[in-house]
């Protein structure tokens, strides 16, 4: 039997989705959902002091913003022994960065994920940091564990970089990925066994990105300073708490509604087709700590 | 002629050669061995037109167009030439909308200056106008620049397109001195770009009143029209390569509309393409052509001769009803 074509109509039919205007709706999300009532955890935190100057983290606070956040998702005291229940010491560790040249990763950030996990008893050499060079990594080939931290930011052909598309590198030749608006980026998380393997995910809000233009598709004038960090275990979770927030602000920036371009369905539809995690703001418990002002969701 | 046929026999072993580097690829998609049969034509065929094109182009060279130095940027390291195959190890995600448009190449070329930002210039050869226009239409927010046939300029990135080609000019960091250098370096590209091109048509089909500035699209196929307005996750309009489309974004009394315009090369295939839209998209209208959708908007479609005419997000069954007869009309006067 030939596939339904899904349509704007299907969309118009669910305003729940709204964060992911253009994309699916509430009738295929039956159709294709599978497993139903599942829920995810995410942590926003937001420092006021979390950046020195524009795109430069303070590392002293962005310690303190991952510890705070850290402990509470996974409801540990203190943050080694939240990072205990994430790595062993026996594990390898790949920490799953971002090299973008206008909004990175930054060092700052990859150095204090290296620094606790360490404190959790890896040894050092048995932690690697990279993005591009996943492939040939001997660390990231042999991971036991992935953690997954990269900003936020749009993104010319998937809506929205976010920690979903991160692990694209592990990928030989990722525009592969591309048909229909990267709609089905999810199904790289099975192909690359990272979905048992990737324990935390780090969406960055330090300074994302809301709006892109041209080849390079990034101008400063479309990045703002939210100060925040998104953290949860679940991908798809983390990636639809930051497409409410750049959605919030392209509203506030351009004074109207103004869905991504394209929309971000493969965040949608890494719940509703690839059961990926959850992509359902109604079932994502958001703990928000810290500075409140520009918060925006 | 000779050059051309060296030219195009180079081509082909590349892209054989790039069937064997994919092959990890294309078995991780699960892409059959139908596919990378029509990969191989598409390699052959590509090979052919652009055979046909080198000769034709020979006499311009992209890096020609640029100059080395400007206001004290200096043209930095070695030109790089992307094809519709590398385009992706420059850009990312953002080379299928180059791909969209039939890009033939790209040379990109970095400026430095001691204590300012990095501008990076990039030449697209377009191969034709119209897809210059159109490649340029993907983006059009921002002020007119006054440079070339049709100019942005936002946040530190100069856009435009003239003849053949389109070209953006981007700082990596927006200063006033940069602003000033990047002004001046789209006149001098454009001042050395001599010929002038054409708009396609079928964009001055769209009517003119009510339609916001800057918004009228042109483009090939459904991967754009779903970026400016997402109408399915399936090609049911039947868009391709071949098909030409104009979108343009209108204003009412605060009710944004568009009309969409597709032209198809035959009546057949335009059609075939109305029945497919209308299963998809209205199988519940009550009139053929006219549903009023679940925002309680109106889309209207009608089949013209070799043109597919549609409204969506119409405020009322009367103005969608008289949008397609007023762009009817305006397709009777061609």
């Amino acid at each position: 039997m030939k596939k339904r074509a899904i349509t704007r109509r299907d969309f118009l039919r669910v305003a729940a989705m709204s964060p992911f205007a253009g994309a699916f709706a509430c009738g295929s999300k039956k159709q294709e959902k599978k497993k139903a009532a599942r829920r995810a955890k995410v942590v926003l935190i937001r420092d006021k002091n979390a950046l020195i100057s524009f795109k430069k983290p303070n590392p002293r606070v962005i310690q303190k913003m991952l510890d705070d956040s850290i402990t509470t998702l996974l409801g540990e005291a203190d943050p080694v022994s939240a990072w205990k229940k994430l790595v062993k010491p026996s594990d390898i560790v790949g920490i799953k960065s971002n090299v973008w040249g206008p909004i990175p990763t930054t060092r700052e950030v990859e150095q204090t994920l290296k620094a606790r996990i360490m404190d959790a008893g890896v040894a050092e050499e048995n932690i690697g940091i990279d993005d591009r060079g996943v492939r040939r990594n001997r660390i990231f080939k042999n991971a036991t564990v992935i953690i997954n931290a990269r900003p936020a930011r749009t993104h010319h052909w998937s809506g929205m970089g976010g920690c979903i598309k991160n692990p694209i590198m592990f990928v030989p030749w990722p525009p592969a990925y591309h048909g229909d608006s990267c709609a089905d980026l999810a199904t790289l998380w099975y192909k690359h066994n990272l979905k048992e393997r990737t324990k935390l995910n780090v969406l960055l809000m330090l300074n994302p990105q809301f709006h892109g233009i041209g080849p390079h598709n990034y101008s400063d004038k479309y990045v703002w300073e939210y100060k925040g960090i998104l953290v949860s275990q679940d991908p798809v979770a983390v990636d639809a708490m930051g497409v409410l927030i750049l959605q919030a602000k392209r509203r506030e920036y351009f004074g109207e509604d103004r869905p991504l371009q394209p929309p971000a369905k493969h965040i949608y539809l890494a719940d509703t087709r690839h059961n990926l995690g959850v992509s359902d703001p109604d079932k994502i418990e958001l703990i928000k700590l810290g500075w409140e002002e520009g918060i925006l969701i | 002629m000779r050059k051309a046929s060296c030219v195009a026999i180079i081509i082909f072993y590349v892209g054989v050669l790039s069937l064997f580097a994919h092959k990890e690829a294309y078995k991780e998609q699960n892409i059959n061995k139908k596919r990378s049969k029509i990969f191989f034509y598409y390699v052959q065929l590509e090979g052919a037109r652009i055979m046909e094109d080198t000769s034709k182009d020979d006499k311009i060279a992209l890096g020609d167009l640029l100059p080395q130095e400007i206001h004290g940027w200096q043209a930095t390291g070695k030109d790089e030439i992307y094809d519709p195959q590398t385009i992706f190890d420059y850009i990312d995600g953002a080379g299928e909308v180059y791909r969209s448009y039939n890009f033939k190449q790209l040379l990109a070329r970095r400026f430095t200056k001691e204590g300012s930002p990095d501008i990076v210039a990039d030449l697209f050869d377009m191969e034709t106008s119209r897809d210059a226009f159109g490649v340029f239409t993907h983006d059009l927010e921002g002020e007119d620049a006054g440079v070339g046939q049709g100019s942005t300029y936002n946040g530190g990135l100069l856009s435009f397109w003239k003849d053949r080609f389109f070209v953006s000019l981007y700082s990596e960091e927006e200063t006033e001195d940069a602003r000033k250098t990047l002004y001046a370096l789209g006149k001098k590209v454009a001042s050395s770009i001599k010929k002038e091109g054409k708009k396609p048509d079928i964009v001055f089909l769209l009517p003119s009143e009510n339609l916001i500035e800057k918004s009228a699209h042109y483009f090939h196929n459904h991967l754009i029209l779903n970026y400016h307005f997402y109408v399915s996750d399936e090609n049911i309009l039947l868009l391709n390569q071949q098909t030409e489309a104009a979108l343009g974004i209108y204003r009412e009394n605060d009710e944004k509309s568009y009309i969409l315009l597709v032209r198809y090369p035959e009546i057949g295939k335009a059609s075939q393409a109305y029945k497919s839209f209308v299963q998809s998209y209205m199988p519940d209208a009550a009139e053929l052509g006219l549903v009023q959708t679940e925002d309680l908007k109106w889309t209207a479609a009608k089949l013209h001769q070799d043109f597919i005419i549609i409204i969506l997000n119409a405020p009322s069954r009367f103005l969608a009803k008289e949008t397609i007869e007023k762009v009817e009309k305006r397709i009777g006067q061609i």
